[in-house]
């Protein structure tokens, strides 16, 4: 094998390592297992409660962060590949004033949560689509966006009207109560 | 200003939203260990030994429990069950599903306990199993528990005139089987639990629907006293009755106790998939009409598959049974609703409970009926609607019933009279309604203290567990009302068994009702309480004393004193009103479930729904563009959580009624995670979708539950609007493409569109 | 059983050597997204991972001449959102755009994709399509394998265990060439495909078949196409009757799979359905290329 320089401090000994996050704005640095889940160290050692795990296999969302802005299920990401990224939970979308973000407020304001385990994910994914260049500033963009965050309340036309109230758009459809 | 009538936000709402309000999930406990459980990979199979040291010399390894060493202790009953104690923490020397716990490993770490669990070798004898509720009917059929050889888990039946002679003058008999397959509730949260034994007694947290169950079931278990177990539960992050009754409590308190030390269990996601499901049913529905549409009897017999354990499915169907009628009025009945053991999941409640295999039937057949008859299906309906004043087959006169608005309302959203949008090419499109009853759990028994303390505030106690659907606001609503303050002023914590009174369940639809009657009662006690306290401390006549807006008023003077002023000048402590709902009737308490006769129900749920569709006829796709769902609810506490409980039932009823099904093969379960098992996505939220709930209109009239009162409704709904759109009938849920596709072809359909 | 090591070479030259050294061991870790999955399933249970994320010049979106070159370690959504693959290969941009959800996409990669043999995923029927070839490099040098070959069975392709694919090359065509990607699901929307339909024409001036080709992913364990079907379009106008024979052509030639998302026969019929829908819409004036 020909190792090169740069690649030999890589090079691990032994099962566990250290990664530096920058998480939230505050930079972490922590020992973690090689093969623990960048969600696994955020809950078990990093005291992150907004990031759950409910699949396993990175389809419902409910384990979503923002990586470098990005959204990402953090579930099926290695620790390691987070390793000098930029983490952002949902702890981590209010303002420096401690105040909610225009995406929590919104979801508060319109009452969008019923039991509320995947609602962080979906806020942090609907900041997410807001912020994309690429990604229409409407509902149906943003909808698009939150295809892959499951929630098994229903809740969906409830978030969507926040989301219409995030674009300034009119609620397809409110319903009657 | 009354609370009732407002949206209260949750008084955590900000919390949610950022993610640190608190589920089991996030509990962690000193000194804790973690257990993992080692599944049965056959669905009926002796036990003939475990070897457990290669598992054991797993670095951090504690200990590997099995279910011979629970057996063998003679200061455990390892069976739980109720009403039937039939399930074993560990299986015990026989594993009866794929997938039930054979043993379980506990490690300094969740990583060790992972690692560990596969390294446990159980030596299996298979024996033969059955995975369908019928086959395990038969005589003959394997035989999951010996103490039950017919594999009966529950039997109900009722008679009601004389349905024999009513089907054969009858003008036109319909008979069709309708299937509906298992499902998965699939809570986000999945099932979390936490024993500790080190404190003297048993402390548990738990993320159930019912912490009293657990401590009843656990205290049995272990021959402590009443009072000796406490269970705990936070935010429960969604049930849909996955988390009714007791799940794997006894599993992690029996580890707990093995290890000297605090034990989690998380179940990973396959898990959660083994260890309840809803009940696959097949119901056999005969009806007998007049040819003016009237229907003059009907028999139906209805099997649920209870999977390997009883749950509540020695109950659960009689209440199947009293569903089964359906909200028609039917002088002639015969019905019959049996629970059977087989060597698949546990079965247990599954939001619209044992209702929507029934509402499948009846609604499908009554669109069938229509067409036969040439009726206008809505007619049809309203020609046999079950009113005010009609006798139920359990022989109750009925009352308090509001279906002729529950269907104006599905005409009025739906636009029933007017054509369907034209379908593109290739493409159909239909509308179809329907609508169900169901009873509310009972008897049943909800206890709730209201406690004043000296800074003026009341201490809400109550075991209602807050699953998302917004018990808490609604019940410190009703309450604030109930006592005439604020319900800023009113503090509730979580269910602790220890501190908040006994309460059955929160599931059924039952807390608003129950627990609402409850706390009504226990504001007048605490009121009856304060008005002898100022009575006493004035000397006055109690019943001269006036208690409201947070004050005790003097009869004579007129002078007025807060209730924290009451407090202080009387030097007491703290003022306690108690209140309980417990009415004395019910499903169980009849005499015989063969003849089931009696008021099964303080009152009766009743939704509906409406749908339009679009089929594609090439790919048999059935897409719902438009869904209204409603239902009755005496008295709306808040209009925002009502309309989110009916869009609630839409989506997730159609997850089931679209592609959600538990499949198995050679007795295991083939698709336990979210990507071969899935549920609606936002995208498959209809374009519209719309909702109501409607109210009495008047101040006396009696709360209803709303949280599952349209999803009986949605399936049905759906594929009579699938029948509309094509003529063709599909009896079995759910309506794939696949499925839709090949009833087009026994159907015949527009050939010449898709060609 | 112990956590694998993570190792994360410099160079490609240095991946290779790795994987060389331990072929039994090792697992080669782009975005991790499918491999993660598999390992917490206990599917594989590496000794250590070779990361290719400290790899310099591996992802990336260029172009040369009439070569679109896409660096292996290009995630789906830079794919999917490229301004230059949208603007040559927008079929190919489509594909990647309706892979799993926006998280898989932020981190899945193109290679990691192709590597990884998945029968019901979008992107290589796409590639495989527009004549893509993928490049990979081993201890043996390296060579030009065409994504339509690359696959050889469940989760299999003709890749070394020490071969690693570099980048994918799409040929850009001049005018005359329209390109589609239909992805048609069975269950909720989030569902992966029952069935996946590439397919793309270059038509010569009269508007008559120059080359078709149809890629169907999902419906087998490699990708299903069929080349008699392809030829016999040579020539012909595009029409409802070409597209209803080459469809008829790819179902009777389709030995189905079944699985969740349908059974063998329904897939047989859907390949017929889908393959028509999907060379029919080059009968339609305008371009079209988003999804059914």
């Amino acid at each position: 094998m020909t190792a090169e320089p740069e690649v030999a401090d890589a090079v691990p000994s032994g099962s566990t390592r250290t990664v530096t996050l920058r998480l939230n704005g505050e930079t972490r640095t922590v020992e973690i297992d090689q093969a623990a889940t960048l969600l696994q160290v955020l809950r078990d050692q990093l005291g992150i409660t907004s990031a759950r795990s409910a699949c396993g296999i990175g389809v419902c969302g409910a384990c979503t962060v923002l990586v470098d802005g990005k959204v990402t299920s953090s579930c099926i990401m290695l620790a390691a590949q987070a390793h000098d990224r930029e983490i952002t939970t949902g702890e981590g979308l209010r303002l420096p004033s401690g105040e909610l973000s225009a995406v929590q407020r919104a979801f508060v304001d319109r009452g969008a949560y019923q039991c509320s385990f995947c609602i962080p994910a979906m806020v942090l994914t609907v900041h997410a689509a807001l912020q994309d260049p690429e990604a229409g500033r409407d509902v149906e963009s943003v909808r698009e966006y939150l295809a892959g965050n499951l929630c098994r309340c229903g809740t969906y036309p409830t978030i969507l009207e926040a989301v219409a109230d995030l674009v300034g758009a009119e609620p397809a459809d409110g319903g009657a109560a | 200003m009354p609370e009732v009538g407002s949206d209260r936000r949750m008084h955590d709402a900000e919390e949610r939203v950022v993610g640190t309000v608190p589920f089991v999930l996030d509990v962690r406990v000193d000194g804790m260990a973690h257990a993992k459980a080692v599944r049965s990979p056959f669905p009926h199979a002796r036990i003939r030994s475990v070897r457990t040291d290669d598992a054991l010399a797993v670095p951090g390894v504690l200990l590997v429990l099995t279910g011979a060493d629970l057996d063998a202790d003679p200061e455990v009953n390892p069976y739980y069950g109720s009403p039937r104690p039939d399930q074993p923490a560990l299986a015990i020397g026989k594993a009866r599903y794929a997938g039930e716990p054979v043993a379980v490993v506990v490690a300094e770490t969740a990583a060790a306990a992972a690692a560990a669990a596969p390294l446990v070798e159980v030596d299996y004898e298979e024996l033969p199993h059955v995975v369908d509720a019928n086959e395990a009917a038969r005589p003959g059929a394997p035989v999951v528990h010996d103490a039950w050889p017919d594999n009966g888990c529950g039997s109900w039946r009722v008679r009601h005139g004389d349905p024999d002679a009513a089907l054969a003058s009858a003008d036109r008999v319909y008979t069709g089987v309708y299937h509906s397959p298992s499902a998965s509730h699939v809570p986000m949260e999945p099932m979390v639990c936490i024993a500790d034994w080190t404190g003297g007694g048993l402390e548990v947290w738990s993320a159930t629907q019912a912490p009293h169950a657990v401590r009843e079931a656990l205290e049995k278990m272990f021959a402590v006293p009443p009072g000796g177990v406490r269970v705990r539960t936070l935010n429960v992050g969604g049930g849909y009755g996955a988390k009714t009754q007791v799940k794997i409590e006894p599993l992690v308190a029996c580890a707990a106790r093995a290890a000297g030390r605090p034990v989690r269990m998380e179940l990973a996601r396959d898990e959660v998939f083994l260890t309840a499901a809803k009940h696959a049913a097949t119901v056999e529905l005969t009806t007998g009409v007049r040819d003016d549409g009237t229907i003059v009897a009907r028999r139906v017999k209805v099997n649920y598959n209870a999977g390997a354990y009883a749950l509540s499915s020695p109950i659960a169907s009689g209440q199947g049974l009293t569903r089964a009628n359906g909200p028609y009025t039917i002088p002639n009945v015969a019905i019959e609703s049996v629970a059977t053991y087989t060597n698949t999941v546990p079965s247990c409640p599954f939001r619209g409970a044992m209702t929507s295999q029934l509402a499948f039937a009846y609604e499908s057949q009554l669109d069938d009926i229509a067409a036969d008859l040439g009726m206008d299906p809505l007619e049809l309906r309203r020609k046999n609607l079950l009113r005010d004043g009609e006798v139920y087959p359990t022989g109750e006169v009925m009352h308090d019933l509001h279906y002729d608005e529950l269907l104006d309302d599905l005409e009025r959203a739906i636009d029933w009279g007017g054509p369907p949008e034209p379908a593109p090419p290739g493409k159909a499109r239909g509308k179809g309604i329907a609508i169900m009853l169901k009873n509310t759990l009972t008897p049943t028994r909800s206890e709730a203290r209201l406690r004043l303390v000296p800074d003026g505030r009341v201490h809400l106690d109550s075991s209602t567990v807050e699953l998302g659907q917004g018990s808490h606001p609604t019940l410190l609503q009703l309450t604030a009302d109930h006592l005439g303050i604020s319900a800023d002023r009113l503090v509730r914590g979580f269910p602790d068994t220890a501190h908040t009174p006994y309460d059955t369940t929160t599931s059924s639809s039952r807390s608003t009702h129950a627990m609402g009657t409850a706390l009504e009662r226990a504001a007048a006690d605490l009121k009856r309480r304060l008005r002898a306290l100022a009575a006493d401390h004035w000397g006055v006549p109690a019943e001269e004393v006036e208690v409201a807006d947070g004050h005790v008023a003097h009869p004579g003077t007129g002078e007025r004193l807060p209730w924290e002023g009451l407090l202080a000048a009387t030097g007491t402590g703290e003022v306690v009103g108690e209140g309980v709902f417990a009415p004395d009737f019910g499903l169980t308490l009849l005499e015989d479930p063969h003849d089931v006769r009696g008021r099964v129900t303080v009152h009766w749920h009743q939704g509906g729904a409406a749908a339009e569709v679009e089929v594609d006829l090439e790919t048999g796709r059935v897409e719902v563009l438009r869904m209204h769902a409603n239902c009755y609810a005496g008295r709306v506490v808040s209009p925002l959580r009502v309309r989110q409980q009916n869009q609630g039932c839409a989506v997730f009823g159609l997850g089931p009624t679209l592609f959600e099904e538990l499949h198995y093969q050679d007795g295991t379960l083939t698709n336990p995670n979210l990507s071969d098992y899935m549920i609606p996505s936002i995208l498959d939220v209809p374009a519209v979708i719309t909702s109501s709930a409607l109210e009495a209109g008047d101040e006396s009239a009696e709360l209803h539950g709303v949280g599952e009162m349209a999803l009986p409704a949605v399936a049905p709904a759906v594929a009579n609007a699938l029948f509309a759109a094509t003529g063709t009938r599909i009896d079995r849920l759910p309506l794939t493409p696949e499925r839709v596709l090949r009833a087009l072809g026994e159907h015949d359909p527009v050939k010449e569109e898709t060609g | 059983m112990t956590a694998p090591v993570v190792r994360e070479p410099g160079s490609t030259r240095e991946a290779c050597a790795l994987l060389a050294a331990d072929p039994w061991g090792t697992k080669v870790v782009s975005g991790g997204t499918a491999l993660v999955l598999m390992m917490r399933q206990g599917l594989v249970a590496p000794q250590s991972l070779v990361a290719l994320w400290r790899i310099p010049g591996l992802a990336g979106i260029t172009r040369a001449g009439d070569v679109l070159r896409i660096g292996a370690t290009t995630t789906l959504a830079e794919v999917a959102a490229s301004p230059l693959v949208r603007s040559v290969a927008p079929s190919l941009a489509h594909a990647c755009s309706v892979v799993g959800n926006p998280r898989i996409r932020n981190v899945a990669t193109l290679g990691g994709n192709l590597a990884e043999a998945d029968y019901a995923s979008d992107p290589p029927a796409a590639l495989a399509s527009l004549g893509a070839r993928c490049h990979a490099t081993g201890p043996d040098g390296t060579r030009e394998i065409p994504v339509r070959d690359l696959v050889t069975g469940f989760y299999e392709t003709v890749l070394d265990h020490a071969e690693l694919i570099t980048h994918v090359d799409v040929p850009i065509a001049g005018p005359g060439r329209r390109a589609t990607y239909l992805k048609y699901r069975t269950r909720s929307s989030e569902d992966r495909p029952c069935v996946g339909v590439a397919a793309r024409l270059d038509a010569d001036e009269r508007g008559r078949v120059r080359e078709l080709d149809v890629v169907v992913a999902a419906v087998a364990p490699t990708l299903h196409r069929v080349p008699a079907a392809l030829d016999a379009a040579a020539g012909r106008a595009v029409d409802d009757a070409l597209a209803g024979e080459v469809a008829r052509s790819y179902a009777e030639a389709v030995e189905p799979l079944e699985d969740a998302r349908g059974s063998a026969w329904y897939r047989r019929r859907m390949v017929e359905v889908l393959v028509r829908r999907a060379v029919q819409r080059f009968t339609a004036p305008e371009e079209v290329v988003r999804s059914a």
